[in-house]
C-alpha cells in the first residue's frame, strides 16, 4: 500500500516537471520585441491590377538616455519606419510586406487607413472587405481619402505629435471634418442608399522649405461617394453643412453681419443636435430638418449692445439663417450635383414609411434629387461672453 | 443514488444561466439577425416559452418521479424496452451537443486569437479542467458556479455600460417592417437554446428543496431572456444591419469600446466571459452526460468513467464539424429542429405517457383496494 502512494506521487511529480516543457510556450505565443506594430497604413493604386500596400512602423524607444540622444540629435531621429510591398490584394501586398519586415506585422494598434484618390475613384468595398474581415485589425480604425499618395503622406514627420496616425485620430476627433470608422463605413457600404463619404486629407505645405517632410496631412473637406466609388470633393466649409445633416456636428464658429450696422458677430455653437425627418405628401418627398443648437458670443466688432435681451433675441434669426445657408450649399453640392445620398435620407424613409420604400426602393436613384429639404432650426444664444 | 451531494436552487439557477447563455452569446446575434433583420431583439421574447414550457416539464416529471433523472423514470415512464431506447437516445444527444459545444468553445478561441495551436490541444485543455470539475461532483460545481457565474453577468453587463455612448437608439427602427413572421422565424434558433433547460429535470432530483428549484428554474429562464435581449439589443443599436454579416458581433462589439484614448482593447473581457461561461456550461453538460450513462448502465459510482467520456467528447468535438461554417449552419438550419425534438418533444411524450399510466395504475389500485403501484 505504501509503495503504492509513493509510485503514485513519484508519477504525479514526474507529470508535472514534464508539464513544464509544453507549459513554457505554445503555438500562439508572441513576444513584443518580435512584434511590428503597425499604426497606420496606406492604400495605392500602382496600377489597373495591382495596388501598393504601406505601412508606418511604430519604433520602440529604450528609456531616457536614447530620448535625450535623439534630442541632441537635432530631432530628425525618426521614430517610425514605412514599408511598402505590392499586390493584387491587400491581404497579397501583406504576405509580400511580411517578406521585407524582421518582426511579424501586428495589425491590432492600427487606426489610421489611408486610401489614395485613384484607389477610391476606382472602388474601395474590396479593401473594407479585408479591414473587416482581418481578425485582429479593429473596427474603430478610421479611414481617409488622401490627394497624394498615401505613401508620400505616410512618411511625413509631424513636429508636434509621434507619428502621421496620431496627428490624424486627434484631427479627427475635433469632428471639423468627417470622422469615419470601419464600421460606419461598412454600415454606409451596405445601407440603404450605399453611398458613402469619407473625409478627404492634404498634405499641408510645410513651412520651412528646407525640411518638406516635417510637416502633417490635414482634413480639408470630404470625399463623396456614389456607391463605393469616389464621384466628386466637397470643401470644408461646404462639409460643415454636411455635419449638420448627420447630426454629427460638435464645435465650429459661425459668423454673422447684422443688417444696419458695421462689423460682424461670432458665435461659438458649443452644443447642436439635428434630426430628420421624412414625409411623403401628395407623392412628394419631403425632409425637414430640425436642429436645435446652443452658442455664445465670442466676438462682436459691431456697435450693437449685445448685453440687450432684445438685440439677443434679433440675432438668433440671424444665426439661423447662416446654419440653413451652409446647409443648402451642401445640399446643392452634394444632392443636386453629385447626387450621392450621404445624409441618410433614405434610411430616414425606410424607418418612417417601410411600406412606401419596399415598393419604391428600386426608384430611389430617381426620387433622391427631387427630395426637398425643408427647415426648422432653433438657435439658442446662452451667453455673452466675459465683456459686455 | 449516483450522486451524493446536494445543492441549493440558487445553485441549480446560477448552473443553469451559464449553460444556456454562455454561447448565446457569440452566435446567436448574428443568426437570429440573418432571419429577424431589424427585429432579431424580438426573437429571444417569442422563443422564451419554450424556455418556461420546458422547465415545467421537468418539474411535472420531478413530482412524478422524485429523486430520480430522466434517464431513470423512462424506464419507468415507457417499459423497459423502450425506456433504454429513450434513455440512449438522450444520452447520444447529450454527447453530440457536448461535442457541438467544445468545437463551439475551440473554433471561437481559435479564430479570434489563438490561430495556430491545434484544436486538439484547445479542446484538450477545456475538456480536461472540466472533467476535474465533474469528477468533484454536483457540489463543487454548485460553488463554482456561485463564484463564476455573477462576475461573468457583472462584466457582461459592464461591456453594455461602456458601449452606451456608441448606440444608436434609430437603428431599431422600423420595429416589424415586414409583420411579425421574420421576428418569428428568427425565434427558432433561440428556441433550441432555451430547449436547454430540459437539463434541470438532471438537477432537480438532487436540489434541497424541489418547489423551490422550480422557482429558480423559472427566475433562471428569465435571467437568460433578459441577455439575450441585451445582447441582441446591443448589437443592433451598435451595427445595424451589419449584424448579420458578423461572426461574433459581440466581440466585435467590445473591441469598439474605446473611452477617453485609453479604455481600449477590451476584447479580453469577452474571451474571459466567454471561457468562464462555456466552462460552466460543459461542465454541467459532461455532467449530466456522465451520470446518464453510469444511470443507464446501473454502475455503482460514475466516476470512473468520467475520463472516457472525456476523451470521447475531444473526438466528438474534432468531428463534429469541418469548419465554423459548417458548424454554424447546422445549429441554424437541421439543428435547431433536431434540437427541439429531443429536448421538447420527448420529454412532453414522456410526461403524457408517465401520468397516464399513473392514472391507470391508480384505478387499478383502486379497484382491488392495494396501494398505489410503487415504481
Amino acid at each position: 500500500m505504501k509503495l503504492r502512494s509513493i509510485i503514485e506521487n513519484g508519477l504525479l511529480r514526474f507529470f508535472l516537471i514534464c508539464s513544464v516543457i509544453s507549459l513554457s510556450g505554445c503555438w500562439d505565443r508572441n513576444e513584443v520585441n518580435d512584434l511590428a506594430l503597425i499604426t497606420a497604413a496606406g492604400f495605392d493604386m500602382v496600377s489597373d491590377e495591382k495596388i501598393e500596400l504601406s505601412v508606418l512602423v511604430f519604433i520602440p524607444k529604450g528609456g531616457g538616455s536614447s530620448d535625450q540622444a535623439m534630442e541632441s540629435g537635432n530631432g530628425g531621429a525618426s521614430q517610425t519606419l514605412v514599408r511598402s510591398a505590392e499586390g493584387k490584394t491587400v491581404a497579397d501586398a501583406m504576405a509580400k510586406l511580411q517578406e521585407k519586415l524582421p518582426r511579424k506585422i501586428f495589425w491590432g494598434h492600427t487606426d489610421v487607413f489611408i486610401l489614395d484618390e485613384e484607389l477610391a475613384k476606382k472602388g474601395i468595398a474590396g479593401h473594407v472587405d479585408f479591414i473587416m474581415r482581418h481578425p485582429t485589425l479593429r473596427e474603430r480604425g478610421q479611414i481617409f481619402v488622401s490627394s497624394q499618395k498615401a505613401k508620400k503622406v505616410l512618411k511625413l514627420m509631424p513636429p508636434l505629435e509621434r507619428d502621421l496616425s496620431e496627428v490624424l485620430k486627434e484631427l479627427s476627433q475635433h469632428k471639423l471634418g468627417l470622422n469615419i470608422t470601419t464600421k460606419k463605413l461598412a454600415q454606409m457600404l451596405i445601407g440603404d442608399s450605399g453611398d458613402c463619404a469619407l473625409p478627404w486629407i492634404t498634405i499641408l505645405p510645410p513651412e520651412n522649405k528646407e525640411k518638406p517632410k516635417q510637416t502633417i496631412a490635414y482634413i480639408t473637406g470630404t470625399a463623396i461617394f456614389k456607391k463605393d466609388k469616389m464621384i466628386g470633393i466637397i470643401d470644408d466649409s461646404v462639409t460643415r453643412g454636411v455635419l449638420w445633416l448627420r447630426n454629427e456636428i460638435l464645435l465650429g464658429v459661425i459668423t454673422i453681419k447684422p443688417p444696419k450696422t458695421d462689423g460682424y458677430i461670432s458665435v461659438n455653437v458649443l452644443q447642436a443636435q439635428s434630426k430628420l425627418v421624412p414625409k411623403i405628401q401628395n407623392g412628394k418627398w419631403i425632409i425637414t430638418l430640425k436642429s436645435v443648437s446652443a452658442s455664445d458670443i465670442v466676438q462682436n466688432t459691431t456697435k450693437l449692445d449685445v448685453s440687450n435681451p432684445v438685440v439677443l433675441k434679433s440675432l438668433e434669426p440671424l444665426l439661423a439663417k447662416e446654419i440653413e445657408k451652409r446647409i443648402k450649399k451642401a445640399r446643392n453640392q452634394v444632392q443636386e450635383e453629385m447626387k450621392a445620398d450621404i445624409f441618410g435620407f433614405a434610411e430616414a424613409f425606410h424607418r418612417k414609411y417601410p411600406d412606401v420604400w419596399n415598393k419604391k426602393k428600386n426608384r430611389w436613384n430617381e426620387i433622391y434629387p427631387n427630395v426637398e429639404l425643408k427647415f426648422d432650426t432653433k438657435c439658442h444664444i446662452r451667453r455673452q461672453g466675459l465683456t459686455s | 443514488m449516483l450522486e451524493q451531494g446536494k445543492i441549493s436552487p440558487v445553485q441549480m439557477a446560477l448552473l443553469m444561466i451559464p449553460a444556456i447563455i454562455a454561447t448565446v452569446l457569440l452566435l446567436v446575434p448574428s443568426i437570429t439577425a440573418k432571419h429577424a433583420h431589424h427585429d432579431l431583439w424580438l426573437s429571444p421574447i417569442w422563443a422564451c416559452g419554450t424556455g418556461f414550457f420546458v422547465v415545467f416539464l421537468s418539474y411535472k416529471l420531478n413530482k412524478l418521479f422524485p429523486e430520480k433523472t430522466i434517464i431513470e423514470y423512462s424506464e419507468h415512464a415507457l417499459g423497459k424496452i423502450l425506456g433504454k431506447l429513450v434513455g440512449g437516445i438522450f444520452l447520444f444527444f447529450y454527447f453530440h451537443a457536448t461535442g457541438i459545444m467544445v468545437r463551439e468553445y475551440g473554433e471561437f478561441v481559435s479564430g479570434a486569437a489563438l490561430f495556430h495551436t491545434p484544436m486538439a490541444v484547445i479542446i484538450g485543455t477545456m475538456v480536461l479542467v472540466c472533467s476535474f470539475a465533474v469528477l468533484g461532483g454536483l457540489e463543487v460545481m454548485g460553488r463554482a458556479s456561485e463564484i463564476i457565474v455573477p462576475v461573468v453577468i457583472l462584466l457582461y453587463i459592464l461591456l453594455f455600460i461602456l458601449l452606451i455612448k456608441d448606440l444608436e437608439v434609430k437603428n431599431l427602427f422600423p420595429i416589424m417592417e415586414k409583420g411579425i413572421r421574420p421576428s418569428l422565424m428568427g425565434s427558432i434558433v433561440p428556441q433550441s437554446w432555451y430547449s436547454e433547460f430540459i437539463l434541470v429535470s438532471f438537477l432537480l432530483p438532487y436540489v434541497t428543496n424541489q418547489k423551490k428549484g422550480f422557482k429558480w428554474g423559472l427566475i433562471a429562464v428569465f435571467i437568460v431572456l433578459f441577455l439575450m435581449v441585451l445582447t441582441n439589443i446591443m448589437a443592433l443599436l451598435l451595427f445595424g444591419n451589419l449584424t448579420s454579416s458578423l461572426t461574433y458581433p459581440v466581440m466585435v462589439a467590445a473591441r469598439y469600446i474605446s473611452i477617453a484614448d485609453f479604455l481600449e482593447h477590451l476584447e479580453s473581457i469577452v474571451m474571459a466571459i466567454w471561457i468562464a461561461g462555456t466552462f460552466i456550461k460543459i461542465t454541467v453538460f459532461y455532467y449530466v452526460l456522465a451520470l446518464g450513462t453510469a444511470q443507464w448502465l446501473k454502475l455503482s459510482d460514475y466516476r470512473p468513467i468520467v475520463l472516457p467520456i472525456g476523451f470521447l467528447i475531444l473526438l466528438q468535438g474534432l468531428w463534429a464539424a469541418r469548419d465554423l461554417q459548417e458548424l454554424s449552419h447546422f445549429l441554424a438550419t437541421s439543428g435547431a429542429i433536431y434540437i427541439l425534438s429531443i429536448q421538447v418533444v420527448l420529454p412532453f411524450i414522456l410526461l403524457l405517457c408517465a401520468s397516464i399510466r399513473k392514472k391507470l395504475g391508480q384505478r387499478k389500485g383502486n379497484k382491488q383496494n392495494e396501494t398505489p403501484v410503487n415504481h
